[in-house]
């Protein structure tokens, strides 16, 4: 087995589990910036989404200021291409983080980067609420607070995981781009010390994990989804 | 009790549409009495749900006044508006319960769910919420399926549900927005049933909002014509039916709209000078009398038969029949007259009316 390895896959054991350059830290760092950037993106995100159909022409809020503000900050972050955000931002970054590169340094751009995307998938999954179930808890005197989360979070649920996995997938995908700024991660080892070295075993092992993590996610995307969703039965 | 717990006064509804503006409702008062059920009828897009969205303020309207049971909700008078505060308003609408065609339940709760959403706000203990919601399910015959989600109970079981929620806070009005416009005919008797039944027990005042006019008929007790966002016609039931006067009313009434074009096919060219299409419309017991044999005893006038309908109208039967009376101007004259003393509609079908439009 480990002869197999040492033949095949010289360069993925000379990166060693642990250390500089290890594939511990790798996986960890991944995992870090996809799970802070998702939680930091997610609620600025979520907070935008809500806003955006809140503040509609249809929405319980409608408000035509409010809604191009948000609507305009979300079309201009999802107009920049990622790997440019990461490089525009820096000044902002290192007046939040203190440095412009390393993992928390990532965490900026990414956040940023994954929100409007974000923002824009929450909006079409809260559309999908029926207005008239919105109507009807109005009706039923229902609060501002009750219709957000009562009504369009819990009815939307379902279709709000749906989302939630797609944005997630995306991230990961975006956090192997954030390795161009000194973040670490799988991305980073898939380039830096496969790709950069010719080591196409270590850029084939980054892609496999990577991949994994992936379908991780979307399998208890979907699973979770199902469970939630009482709609058809 | 007579107050009006309902005043729309001079309601008026714009939108707004880019450069053109939407009438949907022009214009428009409707006084409706505690403990009544009122029927309000027009086909889609006659304005009817945007003016009895102006009852709860889901709509707010351009114009006029609005007050339910005493309070002022809306009014707009010579350019001064006032609205009710928007928590008051929130208070106020759980006196008003509102069923829709679509049920509009929260898919993702289940029906006890529902109901207990209703009662957020309440003040009762979150055990008592649960209490009430059961019971107001066992009121719409539905407590064995309190743990079921909506997409697992029939239409008709959802709108009962529906009607729970609408109930919990013992409003003491109950809109009904189309409710049975999408279940089968037996779930739509039920669901009538139903509502007039909580009419006659809670004394809640009902407004029924449909296109069905078979509806209306068997609840109703008041009815309001809408077209093109104005009441062309209203008064009561028994009105309406045996006299109605718009073209509309009279399709809607259906019965001697269908004669008429029936009779069209009849070659008036063939009636006698002597002969007169008449339309006759009897109420409860006048039905059983031998009306035809009198005519032709007492006035030596024939009453022929042509098309004959009865239909129950709340409890009571309503007849209508299309005869050809036959005999001298001066006896059809009398005849006319006797009928009309026994209380007999009489309405001549003049033959404009036959004549295609």
């Amino acid at each position: 087995m480990i002869e197999f390895f040492e033949k095949y896959f010289p360069n993925v054991i000379y990166q060693g589990w642990t250390g500089d350059g290890g594939w511990l830290p790798a996986i960890g760092e991944t995992i870090y910036m996809t799970f802070w950037s998702a939680l930091f993106g997610g609620i600025l995100g979520l907070i935008f989404g809500i806003g955006l159909v809140l503040t509609d022409s249809n929405g319980i809020l409608r408000n035509k200021t409010a809604f191009n503000f948000f609507d305009k900050i979300v079309s201009f972050f999802r107009a920049i291409p990622f790997i440019i955000l990461l490089a525009f931002i820096a000044p902002v970054t290192q007046k939040i983080v203190g440095t412009q590169i390393g993992t928390t340094a990532a965490l900026v751009p990414l956040s940023l980067g994954v929100f409007p995307f974000y923002a824009r998938q929450v909006q079409v999954a809260l559309e999908s609420v029926d207005n008239g179930i919105v109507e009807a808890a109005q009706s039923l005197g229902a609060t501002y607070t009750d219709i957000v989360f009562d009504v369009y979070l819990k009815e939307a649920r379902s279709e709000l995981v749906r989302v939630t996995t797609v944005t997630l997938i995306s991230l990961i995908g975006l956090t192997a781009m954030a390795g161009a700024i000194g973040a670490g991660g799988l991305g980073n080892m898939a380039i830096a010390y496969g790709y950069n070295r010719f080591a196409n075993d270590t850029t084939t092992v980054a892609t496999l994990l990577v991949l994994i993590f992936v379908l991780v996610v979307q399998v208890t995307g979907d699973f979770l989804a199902h469970v939630l969703n009482h709609k058809k039965k | 009790m007579s107050e009006n717990i309902i005043e729309l006064d001079n309601i008026n509804v714009t939108f707004q549409q880019k450069d053109r503006k939407i009438e949907a409702v022009k214009n428009v008062s409707l006084h409706i009495k505690r403990g009544d059920i009122y029927g309000v009828v027009g086909y889609s897009g006659a304005g009817k749900s945007t003016l009895v969205r102006v009852v709860n303020l889901l709509q707010v309207p351009t114009a006029g006044k609005v007050k339910v049971n005493g309070d002022v909700f809306y009014s707009n008078e010579a350019g001064k508006e006032t609205i009710i505060d928007n928590s008051k308003l929130r208070e106020k609408r759980r006196k008003i319960g509102m069923i829709f065609q679509r049920f509009n339940l929260l898919s993702e709760q289940t029906a006890l769910e529902n109901v207990e959403f209703a009662l957020k706000h309440s003040n009762l203990k979150e055990r008592e919420i649960n209490e009430k919601a059961l019971n107001l399910l066992k009121l719409v015959g539905l407590e064995n399926r309190a743990k079921s989600y909506p997409a697992q109970l029939s239409g008709g079981e959802q709108q009962r549900v529906a009607i729970a929620r609408a109930l919990a806070n013992d409003p003491e009005i109950l809109i009904s927005d189309e409710a049975t416009s999408a279940l089968d005919p037996k779930n739509t008797i039920q669901i009538l049933n139903l509502l007039k039944d909580l009419n006659t027990r809670l004394g809640l005042t009902v407004i029924l909002i449909t296109h069905e006019m078979d509806a209306v008929k068997r609840v109703a007790k008041h009815v309001a014509v809408m077209e093109q966002g104005q009441i062309i016609e209203k008064g009561t039931l028994h009105e309406i039916f045996t006299q109605p006067k718009k073209k509309l009313t009279k399709e809607f009434v259906g019965g001697s709209l269908e004669a008429i074009a029936a009779l069209k096919t009849y070659h008036l060219a063939k009636l006698n000078e002597n002969e007169k299409i008449v339309q006759l419309i009897f109420t409860g017991n006048l039905i059983s009398e031998p009306i035809t044999i009198k005519l032709y005893k007492e006035f030596n006038v024939e009453a022929n038969i042509i098309y004959s309908n009865i239909e129950v109208l709340g409890a009571t039967p309503v007849g209508t029949l299309f005869v050809i009376i036959k005999g001298a101007p001066e006896e059809r004259k009398n005849a006319v007259v006797f009928l009309e003393e026994k209380g007999i509609v009489v309405h001549n079908v003049e033959e404009g009316e036959l004549s295609n439009d």
